[in-house]
């Protein structure tokens, strides 16, 4: 059912000429579309029942976004509703918990999770954001890079260093002090560069205390790589299924180019490189669903990332390469996929990242 | 002896067993031979195999096998290949036995099927011909009828261990009419038969596991015939399901991944990213390669049938296997062009036989470009 749901969006919910109006506006996607997602369910897929959500899966999970992300959807599914869900849904401000989740599976508000500070670091830790005790509330001061689903984010759940260790604030984006940077990604949409300025918010705002921030950030972030992998997979099948159609038609020299051994050979590669993604993918999800935990949860979202990343990379771009000039115009759609691609790998760590960081977590693990 | 039963022990179970077995009774100065063994060294332990029923291990119990499921099946070639168990000269068991099972007549079951249990027949496979390689359906050795017999005349060649097989299984012209296809049969010959000359071919890595056998006016028994006259191709292309996914598997590259990680850790190269990226992705190709292997396992577990799609899990593995040896080889840097043992680092190494063990598997069984266009043609539906 939830297959049908997303494949019946895929075809009539969202298009390509939708795709290319919202590329490199702000915030780059429709809040009318993100509600109709909240209708479906997905937002809170991953969400626990007592807080409004499904309770369900990543494999529940995992077939929207390759579903949305097959068709090019800009709206920040993945960012809002699995990165910044599962972060907050690990917090133990239980009010504050209830208050955010709920209003993201209503589709009410948008949280984005501002973590990270330095480019190809996977480091919860270091972290410079200051949250310091100011009068009756708390201050902080500091900067993030590359926030996902920055654009049209209602608020941000922030990682600071505060005086005991680690934790995550709430800050809603309208809070004084608060400035964000919108800078364009390859695919169109935009990422954020926030900066808080003695921005003074609530105690209540302590949503993660540094008893459990930094295991939640680190399961949010593994969460996360298994559901941009899912991303990729729905990705690399659009592109290889559309260069194979058009292998099937495009005549030259007499004959479909399809038949050339060179081109038929390069498509199965493809193929393999899909296929290998697809396995690994179901396998990093069934682990994940069991309940995997620590060093070996964290080896297998690094293995998925990396094998995912690399597939999705090699095979958009080699889209380009079988369709010829054609698949060098900004008309035609392969540029897309390749873009959408490129963006997905640099996310999170691109697979040289994530084979060092599988390298780290497998010996860590013992495997 | 009656083989053993196995079907009521747990896959776990059955894995301790496997393991206890290998461990107590295989040959340590078998452990890990890098090439096809030939008879004489592994005939003490088919011997062994023999007599504690484990000879063949697929075959159904009425036959005399082992029964095991296909779930176990792979337990036991998982542990074979951890413990080094070198392969036994075995086409008779995986091959031609559950041909002539599937296809023979009673008399052939009941004459061959004992014989290959008890290793006083060992079979060869007759199918490539020097102009029927990848394109195997073109073979042109003859087979006339003569009376009650055919006369067979012709080459045969890439024969493994021909030179130790007591009889060989061939595919034979025995017809020119038609698709090259509806004229093959699939015949039984004695090795031994007046006008077979066999000569075998040193390879590239000095051994000599393959031959060349000639045919002159070899009288051959009608009644060896297997599957009927022309259906030759149709019995060949029967081969188990289970064997075309067996050759994907992601086991045999393992070997030569550990001595790679042993020759590394020795010259400190885990601290060199470059190297050490190489080498994961390497390990992540076997890993991700097992992801893919235990989805087609579980399809023939349920007792579906394959479909082409398969052909991609020899590809994969064959070609990551020898992507691996070449970095084993880089590593070695002038022991990379050395052969037999050497101490490099204080690790002791053979560099050499990993390598070219994982040569021929980018050809044999349907060449890997072979496999593209089956893949191509099958999966893809590209138009040819």
């Amino acid at each position: 059912m939830l297959r049908d749901s997303v494949a019946d969006f895929a075809k009539r919910g969202t298009n390509i000429k939708r795709v290319r109006k919202l590329r490199d506006t702000a915030p780059g996607f429709e809040r009318a579309v993100w509600q109709q997602m909240a209708e479906f369910g997905w937002l809170g897929i991953l969400v626990p029942e007592q807080y409004g959500g499904l309770g369900l899966g990543c494999a529940e999970m995992a077939i929207v976004a390759a579903g949305t992300a097959g068709a090019l959807t800009p709206e920040p599914l993945t960012a809002a509703a699995v990165l910044a869900a599962e972060a907050i849904a690990r917090g133990d401000n239980e009010a504050l918990k209830r208050e955010l989740l709920e209003a993201l599976v209503a589709g009410a508000t948008i949280p984005a999770l501002a973590w990270q500070e330095r480019a190809g670091s996977l480091d919860t830790a270091a972290t410079a954001m200051r949250a310091e005790p100011f009068e009756a509330a708390i201050k902080l001061n500091g900067s993030k890079s590359f926030v996902a689903g920055a654009a049209g984010a209602d608020g941000y759940v922030v990682s600071a260093q505060s005086p005991d260790g680690l934790a995550l604030y709430w800050v809603p984006a309208n809070t004084g002090g608060v400035a964000l940077d919108l800078q364009p990604l390859a695919d169109g949409r935009m990422t954020g560069m926030l900066k808080l300025n003695d921005v003074v918010v609530p105690k209540s705002s302590l949503l993660a205390s540094p008893a459990c921030a930094g295991a939640a950030l680190q399961a949010a972030l593994d969460t996360t790589l298994v559901m941009v992998s899912a991303e990729m997979s729905g990705v690399m099948g659009r592109a290889l299924d559309m260069s194979v159609d058009y292998m099937k038609t495009r005549v030259q020299f007499g004959k479909p180019i399809g038949s050339f051994q060179a081109l038929a050979h390069r498509a199965v590669d493809l193929h393999i490189q899909r296929e290998l993604s697809s396995a690994v993918l179901s396998d990093a999800v069934a682990m994940f669903d069991a309940g995997a935990s620590g060093a070996r949860r964290g080896a297998m979202a690094s293995r998925v990332k990396a094998r995912c990343s690399e597939a999705g990379l090699r095979i958009t771009r080699e889209a380009i390469q079988i369709h010829g000039a054609i698949g060098f115009t900004d008309e035609y759609d392969a540029g897309l996929y390749l873009k959408r691609a490129m963006t997905l790998s640099a996310w999170l760590g691109n697979a040289a990242l994530h084979r060092r960081r599988y390298a780290e977590l497998a010996a860590a693990a013992g495997e | 002896m009656t083989p053993p039963d196995f079907s009521s022990l747990s896959d776990d179970e059955f894995r301790a067993k496997a393991r206890e077995f290998f461990a107590q009774h295989y040959p340590s100065h078998l452990r890990f031979i890098l090439r096809r063994a030939r008879l004489a060294e592994m005939m003490e332990w088919y011997s062994i195999l023999y007599t504690h029923g484990w000879v063949a291990p697929s075959w159904p119990r009425e036959y005399g096998g082992m029964g095991l499921d296909t779930g176990k099946m792979l337990i036991l070639l998982e542990e074979q290949e951890q413990y080094g168990v070198t392969r036994v000269p075995d086409h008779g068991i995986v091959q031609v036995g559950p041909i002539i099972m599937k296809y023979g007549s009673t008399e052939q079951k009941k004459y061959y099927l004992p014989k290959i249990l008890s290793g006083e027949h060992i079979w060869g496979q007759g199918y490539s011909e020097p102009n029927a390689g990848s394109d195997l359906a073109s073979l042109a050795t003859s087979a006339v009828p003569d009376g009650t017999d055919f006369i067979v005349n012709g080459q045969k060649i890439w024969t493994t261990l021909a030179h130790d097989s007591t009889h060989l299984y061939t595919l034979v012209r025995t017809s020119k009419e038609g698709k090259k296809q509806e004229g093959i049969s699939f015949l039984l010959i004695d090795a031994k038969a007046p006008g077979i000359t066999i000569r075998p071919i040193r390879n590239i890595a000095g051994h000599e596991e393959f031959c060349e056998v000639f045919f002159e006016n070899v009288r051959v028994p009608q009644a060896n015939l297997v599957g009927g006259l022309n259906k030759g191709w149709t019995v060949a292309k029967a081969l188990l399901s289970f064997e075309r996914i067996n050759i994907g598997s992601p086991r045999r590259p393992q070997y030569a991944l550990k001595r790679l990680e042993q020759l590394a850790r020795a010259k400190g190269l885990f601290d060199d990213p470059g190297f050490a990226d190489k080498f994961t992705a390497l390990k992540l190709d076997l890993d991700d390669l097992g992801s893919l292997y235990a989805r087609y396992v579980e399809i023939v577990k349920r007792g579906e049938e394959l479909g082409q799609e398969v052909s991609m899990l020899k590809i994969w593995a064959m070609e990551s296997w020898q992507r691996l040896t070449d970095l084993l080889l880089e590593t070695g840097q002038e022991y990379g062009a050395m052969p037999g043992e050497h101490t490099v680092d204080g690790a002791k190494v053979d560099l050499l036989s990993p390598f070219y063990y994982a040569r021929p598997g980018t050809i044999y069984g349907g060449s890997s470009e072979v496999q593209r266009n089956i893949l191509a043609k099958y999966v893809l539906k590209l138009p040819s």
